[in-house]
């Protein structure tokens, strides 16, 4: 599993760093920077709610 | 805002009406006939004399469904929902505006990017002492006259004099409005989101009055743009007067459009969410006393207020290709309505959805909308509503209604215009 965030998208409304600290951080630029890209398996259900909740649908799961 | 269901009668799906202004103005928002919708026709095709048909969407996942998909389901052709007048001819041509709310990607994404920046939670949040000053000056002005006393008691009305206030002051100052000049702002946007509404129409047409708020509005800012222009200052006039898109400013009409969104979006929404949330706290005092006894709830509290009232009834999405929602086929060209205050009561997604529950937690709301077009101002609402409400926790101790509550005759935006109300405020004052 791959994470990616389009930041045309993303306006850092930090809702996916509230769902999985360990992956996203929204830094002084607005945008939610990836801390891991593959995030194990672990924290697949995590991942998954912050693609679900954000705002403006910049969050997106590819499988591999 | 609640609804009021005094009538028995069995509802059909032949008869229902969700749309005409006047249900809304007598009713409130129609919570059982979305109910019924919900349950009975969740995707449902509404074909009635008084409307362009289209495909009434109730539920909460399709809402979300639909908005996720903004290649597929467009906003440029048909923006929102509007029913006939009675008496007067189908609403004419195309939309005499362009911006944000009737653009698609890519060029929405373009031209929201301009200004985006400065609506993150992180940007909103250093606005906070400044609409702190704007809170407490307004609830000055309505208290002035028995703050002399220990506890003192006083009417007003809450519309005119509190909730259409702050979110005004805060707009203009963003927009860099001189102050002389809000209440010329404030008549236009009542006059845009009221267009129906013989109250604001003063004589004329529906369209007329839409008519004659946006010409004065494109007038009063094309001369604020040209001082910008001359002289930028660190406002959000100057940033649109002076941006370029592909190294070119901006085109006249979408530049003049960009300001009459901003000044119409940031002031009715706001607006009706203050005096729903008012509302809402007057018919569950239990909830006031909460907030009240425990203020670390503030921030549940506001998303409740905010799926509580959703003061945008419904925006619409048109199909470009051919389809599908909850396995309804959707034809190229036809057109849904979202009604984003029937999804906020979605009984498979809320518990208890008829309950005004400040401590609801998670409350995945759709009052602003997901997306592409989730509302850029959702932060900047979001911290009035805390501000204000913060405000009024700490300076009153108990309002009632004191006169009949005044809606907006609109299909659009769930409006009060008028509650007068009685207060009582408390006796330590900070």
């Amino acid at each position: 599993m791959r994470v990616v965030v389009d930041l045309e998208l993303c306006e850092g409304n930090t809702k996916c760093m509230e769902a999985a600290p360990e992956v996203f951080q929204v830094r002084d630029d607005d945008k939610s920077h990836l801390l891991i890209e593959r995030p194990p398996e672990s924290m697949r259900e995590r991942v998954k709610k912050a693609a679900r909740i954000c705002p403006r649908q910049a969050i997106k799961l590819i499988e591999d | 805002m609640a609804t009021t269901q005094t009538t028995n009668q069995e509802l059909s799906l032949d008869t229902l009406d969700i749309i005409s202004d006047e249900h809304y103005q007598r009713n409130g928002y129609p919570h059982r006939e979305w109910a019924y919708l919900r349950r009975h026709a969740p995707v449902f095709w509404y074909d009635r004399p008084n409307v362009d048909p289209f495909w009434a969407i109730t539920k909460h996942a399709d809402i979300i469904s639909i908005s996720t998909r903004p290649r597929v389901f467009l906003n440029g052709p048909r923006l929102l929902i509007f029913p006939k007048q009675p008496g007067e001819g189908p609403p004419a041509g195309p939309d005499p505006f362009r911006h944000l709310l009737n653009m698609d990607p890519p060029e929405h994404g373009q031209y929201r990017g301009l200004i985006n920046t400065r609506f993150t939670p992180r940007s909103v949040r250093k606005l906070e002492p400044e609409i702190d000053q704007i809170a407490k000056r307004v609830l000055d002005d309505v208290t002035s006259h028995v703050m002399n006393k220990v506890a003192a008691r006083g009417e007003c009305d809450f519309v005119i004099d509190v909730s259409s206030k702050v979110p005004l002051a805060v707009i203009a100052e963003l927009i860099g409005a001189p102050r002389e000049d809000w209440d010329n702002l404030f008549k236009w946007t009542n006059e845009t989101i009221g267009g129906s509404d013989p109250e604001f129409q003063q004589g004329a047409s529906t369209g007329e009055t839409l008519d004659r708020a946006r010409m004065a509005m494109f007038q009063y800012f094309a001369e604020l743009v040209s001082r910008r222009q001359k002289e930028p200052k660190d406002d959000l006039t100057s940033v649109i007067a002076n941006a370029k898109l592909d190294g070119k400013p901006l085109e006249p009409f979408e530049l003049l459009s960009y300001f009459f969104l901003l000044v119409v979006a940031g002031n009715e929404t706001t607006r009706n969410a203050t005096s729903g949330g008012l509302l809402a706290f007057i018919e569950n005092p239990d909830q006031w006393e909460r907030l009240r006894k425990n203020p670390a709830l503030m921030k549940t509290a506001v998303e409740e207020i905010v799926r509580w009232t959703t003061p945008v009834i419904q925006f619409a999405r048109t199909a470009s290709e051919d389809a599908e929602v909850r396995g309804q086929k959707i034809r190229a060209g036809e057109s849904c309505g979202l009604f984003y205050p029937s999804g906020n009561r979605d009984e498979d997604v809320f518990q208890d959805p008829y309950r005004f529950d400040i401590g609801r937690d998670p409350n995945p709301h759709v009052a602003f909308g997901i997306g592409e077009h989730f509302c850029l101002g959702a932060n900047l609402a979001r911290l009035e509503l805390e501000v204000i409400f913060r405000q009024l926790v700490k300076r009153f101790e108990h309002f009632e209604l004191a006169g009949q509550v005044e809606r907006l005759r609109s299909s659009f935006v769930g409006g009060i215009k008028h509650m007068p109300v009685r207060f009582e405020t408390r006796r330590a004052r900070n």
